[in-house]
């Protein structure tokens, strides 16, 4: 069969017409020297993203049987997909078709009408050079897999799966330790309206194992992970008896959660396992175990201090938690005793919820002192504290409760890596957008919630959970198709000596190096052509499909040519 | 029957003129040739515009790459390239034109019975310059000059029938023009010569004083490589310090695979196989194949061995890489009846099917 | 940098330094420290050596530990043992500081694995021209004899490159055997080579010392003679017209950069199609200034080859000696190698550990560009 080529000019109403000399433009291009032999066919339309225009171009593919398409009209990121659809729709491979942009490169930014008419000849023609070293490629259609990964097993990733979870979608939850519940199962009591822990986060840990969509893996990480929204390829590592698991999901969610800063890591906290020292998680355990809040010796205390801001000025960020939940604890306190002593030592003070404040009041109202200071040192039992005025000083009560600032949990640096996404200069995950996108990342399909995103509650856990299942909702429809980009990178086998310089090139992970042939190859499921490893390749054997050498030459070479 | 033009110019400046011509009236897209430069360098070019075809040196005694593998390269045009190459080069042309790299009519070639060119090392300065009187007088003398090519002193194919014009030059008592038309194609542009055609073939018998003692030259080199019995340890002793370069297999115009296969996949072994035949051996020479590649290269190529002895110049390790293949080459094409790069519908011995063929071996 | 040893193990050398050597490695290969051993061996033409796994120990008499010409890289004849799959036998190499350093380059880009592998290396003279060895034998031996055992540092006869090296010690290999004088010193330079010496139950007593300062000597010499050979070599290849002059010669072989140990490519990308375009191409080019030299890109050749490895080159010459119309190769490229390297603030081959400027991703780098960027007055958003 031999080549036919259709070129349509766009007159973009008057946007490109009035800028450029269509009749010129179609008389040169067929009359073009180097085109002599081949079939042209050469037209003008008013405006061909209009239903009337793109249905003009169907009907012509078809009539003309043409073998290749170029479209000379506006920007390909206006309608690059539309003509592509365009050509689907009449038989043409799309990936046998260019569209030109003569009006954002001509029409728009030459002010003489002789000048840009060369210009967009010049162009059209580099794009009918390149449109003739183009190759047909076949789309392929993968199943999108609705089922969510979701990593941690504490409150925000309980929240998670069971919102997600249902007959058409499994969730797959992953926990590290050998129970789910996080940090919260250790609370007695919850804010604000003191509920008993075991109604709410135990209650929804039950309904987790009983739901027969959700399969927990506990003792169990993230061993390997590749792919991307739809189709991604894991592999879990049990990490009692190292047997791995391989599964397939469409969504990952990282629930990760965060760890509780050492005090004694800030400067002017000195303590020992001896002393009277404790963070509030500590004395949060004991009073869940033992419903108690005694000192070393056994004994209550009497005199109590609390700590809050803890690190904050090193880490740079508010805890948002600390504040709250000293006040349950002092409530605690008085709940054994009313006579307890508190002294509550607060840099600033931190109470944004609406039922916040009414809270605390109705606390502080059983006798605590609180008071505004600007620096404090713990020595052993012994404290110190600037108040505002700048005065110092020194007490030294039965019992010191420390409110540390939450961090990072250690392996952030590890799921950022392993998953492709960012971390935020603090250490906790970066969102894709602080305000309007909070619990997406820069990579689709990976999702953050929780305190590994910052500093949160149990309600706000809660609330991102809910909202990245939201998102997981609606981008992954089970019976979806997705369709994996056909224009990725191949490694020509035969000359490969397996380097690694690709591999150690690619953002996405997508190849994969075959030890017992030696070389690097692509996995073409998770290619997305971005072209890196074809730079790195110094014997030339990696090549883009649809952005192959020759196909770039052919453009570049025809649109330099008068300069 | 050949067309002879004689002329009373010096035949570079009538080829020069001829060429001009031709491309001036559009016959030719351009000229193939060896050029000089203004620094004294000789270099292969094409040449497209009529003032530099001045610089053109075409009967220069120096062989840069062999110009058969340059022309081996061009995919069809519309207008032909005039070519002037030497003999060597143009039948390595013609065996390229059988392997489907390129069409014989790309061409128009002019070839001479060439005396031979000078070893690279001498390189294109001025020391091949100051030679220059004395080579062209022995080659007048149908005398081989002293230090040119082992390999082309014991060339016998200067007479290559193929080409469309033939300059005669050895044994020639002037430097005048005597050039013969030998195809239809070269007849065409007899215009462009000025000068008064006669009916007239070439007298091969003009070449036996040169010829013979080629031959003698020849049976030299092949003795120089004669091994002192038949098997591996010969073979070792001539090839023992190759270092693997490929650098003979770069050069050489025959081999046009754009992998050789001992570069490829196919001989780049695995740990364990390089282990076991350490262990069975006891000893293994690394980077191996060393002597394998030759034995494939020379049964892979060796019947169209043009001689043309670019390998041996290239060679780091100074082994006759020319003489070696040229004498197997001559055997084996001898067995098919075959020369290598006589004719363009001669086909090549591995790509015939004789049903019946060497029966004495069967016996 | 390799961590400088402390002390050395003195070994006999009563009769010259290439026969203590063989004797060391052939006890060694008695106590089993080693399966296997590459070193060289005269060819049986006996004009030139080729490299020789050896398992069968009685062999090792036919060895020459120390040759006098490098035909091959080593690390060339190593890739081709190491690249692919896994192996059984725990192999010993002796090789020169430059090929040391060919290995640690090549082990970065995946083409050497050393975890079998313990690699020796030695004080190196030098080594003779190819060429000028295979011409006359017998001349090479007797001059390589005298360098080794008149402790000559400053010859004639030598490879160009080998004139100015100087990195001829200690390079990052697992045991190092020096040359103080006619004292023969082994050293281990690593974890391996610590326990090679305790396997050949020997201890390491010998001060260091006076090796260490007479080999600063030499290296100081050396590296003014690398500067004054730089600074010519700049004169000649400085400006296109004096590269296209230099390079003028050049027939496209690609000897140069088969025999290049660094360049590992299949195919290498100048042979690649690029090399071969279509015939309307080479007559546009043609005619763009009237004629065009053939085979196509000889220059671009040499500049790209330049790009993808001068970061790696470690000047080992072979490539000089591989060239059929003697240009200075070596020279040239070591010289680029020089300023390349240092833009990146990178030695190629000296530890394994360096990462290669080409696979590591730092978000500032190379701030100077900009600055030249700025100074050129281009400015962003510049069109015509």
């Amino acid at each position: 069969m031999s080549d036919k080529i259709g070129i349509y000019v766009c007159e973009c109403g008057p946007n490109i017409s009035s800028k450029v000399d269509i009749d010129r433009i179609l008389e040169e291009l067929a009359a073009l020297e180097d085109f002599k032999d081949k079939e042209l066919v050469v037209k003008r339309h008013k405006l061909l993203c209009s239903v009337a225009g793109k249905a003009y171009l169907e009907e012509e593919i078809k009539a003309n049987e043409l073998t290749h398409l170029v479209c000379a009209a506006c920007s390909p990121r206006d309608h690059d997909s539309t003509f592509k659809e365009v050509c689907k729709k009449a038989g043409l491979n799309p990936y046998m078709y260019k569209l030109v942009n003569i009006r954002e490169q001509c029409a728009w930014v030459i002010s003489d009408k002789e000048k840009a008419t060369d210009k967009a000849i010049q162009y059209i023609h580099a794009g009918m050079d390149r449109v003739l070293y183009q190759e047909p490629l076949l789309e392929k259609q993968l199943d999108s897999n609705p089922d969510v990964l979701v990593i941690g097993g504490g409150i925000a990733g309980i929240e998670s799966a069971l919102t997600l979870a249902g007959k058409n979608r499994l969730v797959f939850l992953v926990e590290k330790s050998a129970e789910l519940g996080g940090k919260s199962v250790h609370f007695q009591k919850l804010l604000p309206r003191q509920g008993i822990n075991a109604d709410t986060i135990n209650r929804k840990i039950k309904e987790v194992n009983k739901n027969p969509y959700i399969k927990v893996f506990t003792t169990t990480e993230l061993n390997k992970i590749i792919g991307f929204l739809g189709n991604f390829e894991i592999v879990l590592k049990n990490n009692k008896d190292n047997s791995e698991t391989e599964l397939l999901a469409g969504a990952v969610v990282l629930a990760t959660g965060y760890q509780n800063a050492n005090p004694q890591d800030f400067k002017g906290y000195k303590y020992s396992k001896e002393d009277d020292v404790y963070t509030a998680l500590e004395i949060e355990k004991m009073y869940k175990e033992t419903s108690q809040i005694s000192l070393k010796s056994g004994k209550a205390p009497q005199q109590v201090a609390l700590v809050h801001c803890v690190g904050r000025k090193e880490v740079g960020y508010c805890s948002k938690i600390c504040c709250n939940y000293l006040i349950k604890i002092s409530d605690y306190l008085k709940g054994i005793s009313s006579e307890i002593e508190i002294i509550d030592l607060y840099q600033d003070m931190c109470l944004p919820e609406k039922e916040d404040q009414e809270y605390y009041e109705k606390i502080a109202a059983k006798g605590i002192q609180s008071q505004r200071i600007t620096a404090v040192k713990v020595a052993g039992n012994q404290l110190t504290y600037t108040g505002i005025n700048g005065s110092e000083t020194t007490i030294e009560p039965d019992m010191i409760i420390l409110a540390p600032a939450l961090v990072p949990a250690a392996d952030n640096a590890y799921f950022a890596e392993l998953l492709n996404i960012e971390l935020h200069e603090t250490g906790f995950f970066q969102e894709a957008h602080i305000k309007i996108n909070p619990v997406s990342t820069n990579t689709d399909g990976v999702f953050v919630v929780g305190a590994n995103r910052g500093a949160c509650g149990i309600s706000d856990a809660i609330i991102q959970a809910q909202a990245a299942a939201g998102k997981v909702l609606t981008q992954l429809i089970p019976g979806q198709k997705i369709i994996p980009e056909v224009m990725v990178s191949e490694i020509l086998e035969a000359y490969c000596t397996g380097c690694k310089n690709c591999l150690d090139v690619c953002v996405f992970g997508a190849i994969y190096f075959d030890e017992e042939r030696g070389i690097s190859v692509v996995n073409e499921a998770i290619c997305r052509g971005c072209g890196n490893c074809v730079g790195s390749c110094p014997s030339g054997s990696i090549r883009t499909r649809h952005f192959t050498n020759p196909q770039i030459y052919q453009e570049v070479k025809e649109a330099l040519r008068k300069c | 029957m050949s067309k002879y033009i004689k002329l009373n110019t010096d035949r570079s400046e009538a080829i020069k003129s001829f060429l001009k011509e031709l491309l001036e009236n559009d016959k030719i897209s351009s000229v193939l040739s060896l050029r000089k430069h203004k620094n004294g360098k000789v270099d292969y070019g094409l040449t497209s515009s009529v003032d530099l075809l001045d610089n053109i040196e075409p009967f220069y005694p120096y062989m840069p790459a062999n110009a058969g593998q340059l022309m081996g390269r061009f995919t069809p045009m519309e207008k032909p390239i005039a070519a002037i190459v030497k003999p060597c080069e143009f039948r390595a042309f013609v065996e390229m034109v059988k392997r489907e790299q390129v069409k014989r009519e790309n061409f128009i070639v002019i070839s001479y019975s060439c005396g031979g060119v000078y070893p690279l090392k001498i390189n294109a300065t001025q020391e091949i310059d100051e030679k220059l009187a004395d080579y062209q007088q022995q080659v007048a003398d149908q005398e081989i000059p002293a230090g040119i090519r082992s390999s082309c002193t014991g060339c016998e194919h200067i007479n290559p029938l193929e080409t469309d014009i033939f300059i005669s030059v050895s044994g020639e008592t002037d430097n005048n023009l005597k050039a013969y038309l030998r195809t239809d194609k070269a007849i065409d542009l007899i215009e462009f010569w000025h000068g008064q055609p006669e009916d007239k073939e070439f007298d091969e018998s003009s070449l036996e004083k040169l010829l013979l003692k080629r031959k003698e030259a020849k049976e030299q080199l092949f003795a120089e490589v004669e091994t002192k019995d038949t098997g591996l340890d010969g073979l070792i002793d001539i090839f023992g310090r190759c270092i693997g370069c490929h650098g003979c297999n770069s050069v050489c115009p025959i081999c046009y695979c754009t992998l050789c296969d001992f570069d490829s996949f196919n001989y780049d072994y695995n740990r364990q196989i390089l282990e076991k035949e350490l262990e069975q051996k006891g000893a293994l020479r690394l980077p191996p194949d060393t002597l394998f590649f030759h034995l494939g290269r020379l049964s892979h190529m060796s019947f169209s061995c043009v001689g043309c002895g670019m390998c041996s110049d290239v060679c780091p390790a100074n082994i006759p890489v020319a003489s070696v293949f040229k004498k197997i080459g001559e055997a084996t094409a001898e067995m098919f009846d075959f020369v290598s790069g006589r004719s363009v519908a001669e086909e090549i011995p591995v790509m015939i099917y004789k049903e019946e063929e060497f029966p004495e071996l069967g016996e | 940098m390799t961590e400088i040893p402390q002390k050395g193990v003195l070994l006999n050398s009563e009769n010259g330094i290439q026969n203590s050597i063989l004797e060391f490695l052939k006890t060694a290969a008695e106590k089993k420290v080693f399966d296997a051993i590459m070193l060289p061996m005269k060819v049986p033409s006996g004009d030139s050596f080729a490299w020789i796994m050896i398992k069968d120990m009685a062999l090792l008499d036919n060895t020459t530990p120390l040759a006098p010409i490098m035909p091959v890289n080593a690390a060339k004849a190593v890739k081709r043992f190491t690249r692919k799959g896994e192996g059984r036998n725990k192999v010993a190499i002796l090789i020169r500081p430059c090929e040391v350093r060919a290995c640690v380059e090549l082990s970065k880009l995946n083409q050497i694995k050393t975890e079998d592998l313990v690699i020796m290396s030695y004080d190196c003279p030098g080594a003779l021209p190819m060429q000028d060895y295979i011409k006359d034998p017998e001349w090479g031996d007797s001059e390589f004899k005298k360098l080794l055992s008149d402790n000559i540092w400053n010859s004639d006869i030598v490879k160009p490159v080998c004139k100015f090296c100087d990195k001829f010690s200690l390079p990052a290999s697992d045991l190092h055997f020096g040359r103080e004088n006619d004292r023969l010193l082994l050293m281990a330079n690593s974890e391996k080579g610590i326990d090679f010496i305790s396997e050949m139950k020997l201890e390491a007593n010998e001060e260091l010392d006076n090796w260490k300062k007479g080999i600063g000597e030499i290296t100081s010499k050396r590296i003014s003679i690398k500067k004054e050979t730089f600074s010519v070599i700049k004169n000649k290849v400085e400006g296109l017209d004096n590269l296209l002059n230099t390079f003028s010669e050049c027939i496209g072989c690609h000897n140069c950069q088969s025999a290049c140990p660094i360049c590992y490519c299949r195919q290498c990308y100048f042979d690649s199609v690029v090399s071969k375009p279509n015939s309307d191409i080479v007559l546009m080019r043609a005619k763009q200034r009237g004629g065009v030299s053939l085979p196509l890109d000889k220059l671009m050749f040499h500049t790209g080859r330049m790009a993808h490895m001068s970061l790696s080159c470690i000047s080992c010459g072979l490539c000089s000696d591989a060239c059929p119309v003697n240009i200075p190769v070596a020279k040239i490229f070591s010289y680029v190698a020089s300023e390349t390297q240092k833009t990146f603030e990178y030695t190629a081959g000296e530890s394994f550990g360096d990462a290669l400027p080409m696979k590591e991703y730092k978000p500032e780098e190379l701030g100077e560009l900009g600055d030249l960027v700025n100074s050129a007055g281009i400015q962003e958003g510049d069109h015509e």
